[in-house]
């Protein structure tokens, strides 16, 4: 009993510590010194680099005061007076401010396209054609609502085959008529008509749904059409090609502007708009200011000239922009041929595939040997990119097909095992659900699987093309060239990737080039690679549940 | 409710272990003991059988779910089929529309027959039987779509989308549930409460008019007044529809069933008679034992 220690019943509430914490408390600080080793190691690395691109010391006190004074400071400030008074509207701002930057950078990628790959004239041609595919669809959607078996993808893929194929050596693709006969156009037009005119319209049907009136989508359209032709009209203002600034504007105006309806329509948290404004209107001061005092800036490596121009043998003249469009058309290789493979192989797997029987021990097999495909070194990758699409599939070498294809190859299992996580990641009651109700597997995979995966799937995929986009090895094992001057104009051309270019740069003799220009490469990588990642948090977060 | 009907029944006369077909047919006498069990009004005639099993065996793998289950369930009456947990009353009901198709380990030997054609027969399609038997599930399942989504969906499936708007609003008011929802058809099934979202299930199962509703417990995720609303709902289903249902609760199944199978451990039918004979004077002895509380 206890009554017969006397001594022990008076600490019975631990006063005298013989509850032992002090192992637990040695691990939670050792776990604690872990995380901040890896944090600071990271940040000091990439504060480094940062520091070499753009050498903010060089700058002069003029020009610290000017920025501090009319864009930092106020913007600091109104940020303290969210997170201090107002969480939601502060997050509504951070978001108002962080979509144009973001769309800036995807509309630049959209334009850089325009320039290199697709010149207005060939976008001009294909817009059309594919919309009288969509028109064949609507109107046999119309005359035959109830098509046989696979009778409206026959027609539709026809209509697609006389668009863009046509009957080769005989008669042309609509497509093709479109180009040669629409000539006399020019590019500006041919901008207006085939990108502002599909994004008005869209626009202005999106507006109309929303508000339920049919005025305000036309509002709508007129506005974003109005917007495209006064980026025309300033373009010889602003030093931009005037059919590029059609592009770069629309992709940055039209998402903002919605995001800002939307906000205002719901009258919610509407005072964090102040936060864009604030912001680029004190950057624009800012602007203005140092112009007008004549201060001089940082001279950073990573500056306009960086991204615009090619290599060259002096560093402060040397640029990305090869590579940079380079790794951007690598990447569309990449998500056209590694994300439908690894998305339809994880669903067969996940869905189709047998559990049990010697079947089921197959794909058991194939399952584990996936995630140690996944590890697989990338050089070992490029060896087989190498004998695969060059030696066998006689493809050109260090062509940009041949690279996406083999990257592609290195992240497929990533893709496969990301998506198959989504999917898994489905309840299985609502297959039940489904199957319940009499759906056939086919019906219950496209209307409740895939729906219900597909932010997961995005997520886990645009991650793994973050890691897709930093490949040196098996861009090296490719013949990808070390340096280009022209940013390859065709899939089929030799290209140079960015970090094949940062790789060139490292080996360099001066150390204006190891230094400076690589740093601004770095800087330049990272700024795409996080964006994308910042893609996936929006979409992750955009289609998560309540 | 009819805690008394359970405690009041004295000992059977025999301790018959195996049900026969020739008795489960030839009990009901009409309408007299599902009056006194529950609120069900309905007459147990000898109706029409639906579904019909004949040694049915069930194995997972080495395991045996379900032991020689001869069984005849009657047209546009309130089945229900209780037992402990594990005695094989869910695969029992999941063999109905083939649900244990989708479990690669299930094997299902003997004979199943809906409206007299046995649906294990090769020529069966699984997904065409499943459109005529619904079902509904223990928890909750709705799909993350609107409501008007959910309750089209059987419909689309089948390509049945001529007056879908009124096709949902009758199932909607058929699942008690059109009051409710009827401003916010437009917003997130998942939206609803647990009660609200079992209906919504109901609505979207008879949306597509099957002839039999299966339901695994459809209750006992709920709390006692949506289980009683749902409770209500199967009673006025019967009037349409031949419904089975799963239960663990004893008095549920007094309240609502015509007719009730009582399954004991190791997945045999032990006796399947009119409700309340099976409360009142089971002729089994370890139904009795179970009924009353003495064992499972």
């Amino acid at each position: 009993m206890a009554t017969e220690t006397p001594g022990r019943d008076e600490s019975w509430y631990g006063a005298g510590e013989e509850v032992d914490r002090i192992r637990g408390a040695a691990f939670k600080w050792a776990c604690l010194g872990a995380t901040l080793f890896g944090i600071s190691m990271v940040f000091v690395l990439l504060l480094y680099v940062a520091v070499d691109a753009i050498r903010p010391f060089s700058a002069d006190a003029g020009w610290y005061l000017a920025v501090g004074l009319a864009a930092v400071v106020p913007t600091v400030a109104l940020l303290a007076y969210y997170v201090r008074r107002d969480r939601e509207a502060g997050w509504v701002g951070a978001t108002a401010t962080a979509l144009p930057a973001f769309c800036l950078l995807v509309g630049s990628g959209v334009a850089i396209l325009v320039i290199e790959v697709f010149p207005p004239h060939e976008w001009f041609a294909v817009v059309p054609a594919l919309g009288a595919v969509v028109a064949v669809w609507a109107v046999h959607q119309r005359v035959r609502p109830d098509p046989v078996e696979f009778e409206r993808f026959g027609v539709v893929a026809l209509a697609a085959l006389v668009a863009f194929v046509g009957v080769p050596g005989a008669v042309p693709s609509l497509e093709a008529a479109l180009q040669s006969a629409l000539l006399w156009l020019n590019w500006p037009t041919m901008m207006l008509y085939s990108f502002a005119g599909p994004i008005a319209l869209a626009t202005g049907i999106l507006i109309a749904r929303r508000h339920e009136s049919r005025r305000a989508g036309a509002v709508a359209t007129t506005l974003t059409f109005a917007a495209g032709v006064v980026s025309i009209l300033l373009a010889p203002a602003v030093g931009v090609d005037d059919y590029l600034l059609v592009v770069v504007a629309l992709s940055v105006a039209v998402p903002t502007a919605l995001y800002a309806e939307s906000v205002l329509r719901s009258g919610e948290n509407v005072s964090g708009l102040a936060l864009p404004v604030v912001a680029y209107v004190g950057i624009a001061v800012a602007a203005v200011v140092v112009e007008t005092y004549g201060f001089t800036g940082p001279a950073a490596w990573l500056d306009w000239e960086f991204l615009t121009e090619p290599h060259s043998r002096f560093p402060q003249r040397a640029g990305i922009y090869p590579a940079l469009v380079g790794s951007i058309m690598m990447m569309l290789v990449i998500v056209v041929s590694a994300f439908p493979v690894g998305v339809a192989a994880a669903l067969y797997l996940e869905e189709y595939a047998p559990d049990n029987g010697a079947t089921g021990r197959v794909v058991s097999i194939i399952e584990m040997n996936i995630g140690n495909l996944a590890g697989v070194p990338s050089v070992v990758y490029g060896l087989l990119g190498l004998a695969l699409f060059i030696r066998y599939a006689d493809m050109n070498t260090g062509s940009v097909v041949v690279g996406g294809l083999t990257v592609g190859l290195l992240i497929l299992p990533i893709v496969i095992i990301s998506a198959q996580e989504a999917i898994r990641a489905v309840p299985d009651s609502m297959r039940q659900a489904s199957y319940g109700m009499g759906a056939t597997r086919w019906q219950t995979v496209r209307n409740v699987v895939l729906p219900e995966a597909i932010p997961g799937i995005l997520t886990g995929t645009i991650l793994a093309f973050g890691r897709a986009i930093g490949e040196t090895a098996p861009l090296l094992m490719i013949g990808a060239a070390a340096v280009v001057f022209n940013a390859p104009g065709a899939f089929t051309e030799q290209f140079s990737a960015m970090p094949r270019q940062i790789f060139a740069w490292s080996s360099e003799p001066s150390a204006e080039f190891r230094h400076g220009v690589l740093a601004a490469g770095v800087v330049t990588l990272l700024v795409v690679l996080l964006s994308m990642n910042a893609a996936a948090i929006l979409i992750r977060n955009r289609y998560q549940r309540r | 409710m009819s805690n008394e009907n359970v405690t009041t029944s004295d000992t059977g006369t025999d301790t018959d272990f195996q049900t026969d077909d020739d008795q489960s047919i030839a009990s009901p006498t009409p309408g007299s003991e599902a009056v006194e069990t529950g609120e069900s009004t309905r007459t147990t005639g000898a109706t029409h059988t639906v579904i019909e099993s004949r040694d049915l065996d069930v194995y997972y793998g080495d395991t045996q779910a379900l032991q020689n289950v001869s069984i005849q369930i009657p047209e546009q009456q309130v089945t229900a089929m209780i037992g402990p947990s594990g005695c094989g009353k869910s695969t029992f009901l999941r063999c109905i529309n083939r649900m244990n198709d989708l479990i690669d380990a299930a094997r299902v030997e003997g004979d199943l027959l809906f409206q007299g054609k046995n649906v294990y027969d090769d020529d069966v399609d699984p997904v065409a039987l499943r459109r005529r038997i619904g079902m509904v599930f223990q928890q909750p399942n709705p799909f993350p779509k609107s409501i008007y989504d959910n309750v089209a969906y059987g419909l689309k499936l089948q390509g049945r989308t001529e007056n879908l708007d009124e096709k949902v609003e009758h199932a909607l008011k058929q699942a008690a549930l059109w009051d409710e929802v009827k401003d916010q058809l437009d917003e997130s099934g998942l939206d609803l409460s647990g009660g609200q979202q079992q209906r919504l299930c109901i609505a979207r199962a008879i949306a597509v008019d099957p002839e039999v509703i299966l339901m695994d417990e459809p209750a006992s995720a709920l709390d006692p007044v949506a289980t009683s609303q749902i409770e209500d709902l199967i009673d006025e289903l019967a009037e349409d529809y031949t419904v089975v249902i799963v239960t663990h609760n004893m008095q549920q199944a007094a309240r609502i069933s015509d007719k009730t199978a009582v399954f004991l451990t190791g997945g045999e039918l032990v006796e399947f008679d009119d409700t309340g004979k099976i409360f009142e004077n089971p002729d089994n002895d370890r139904v009795e034992d179970y009924i009353t509380g003495k064992f499972g």
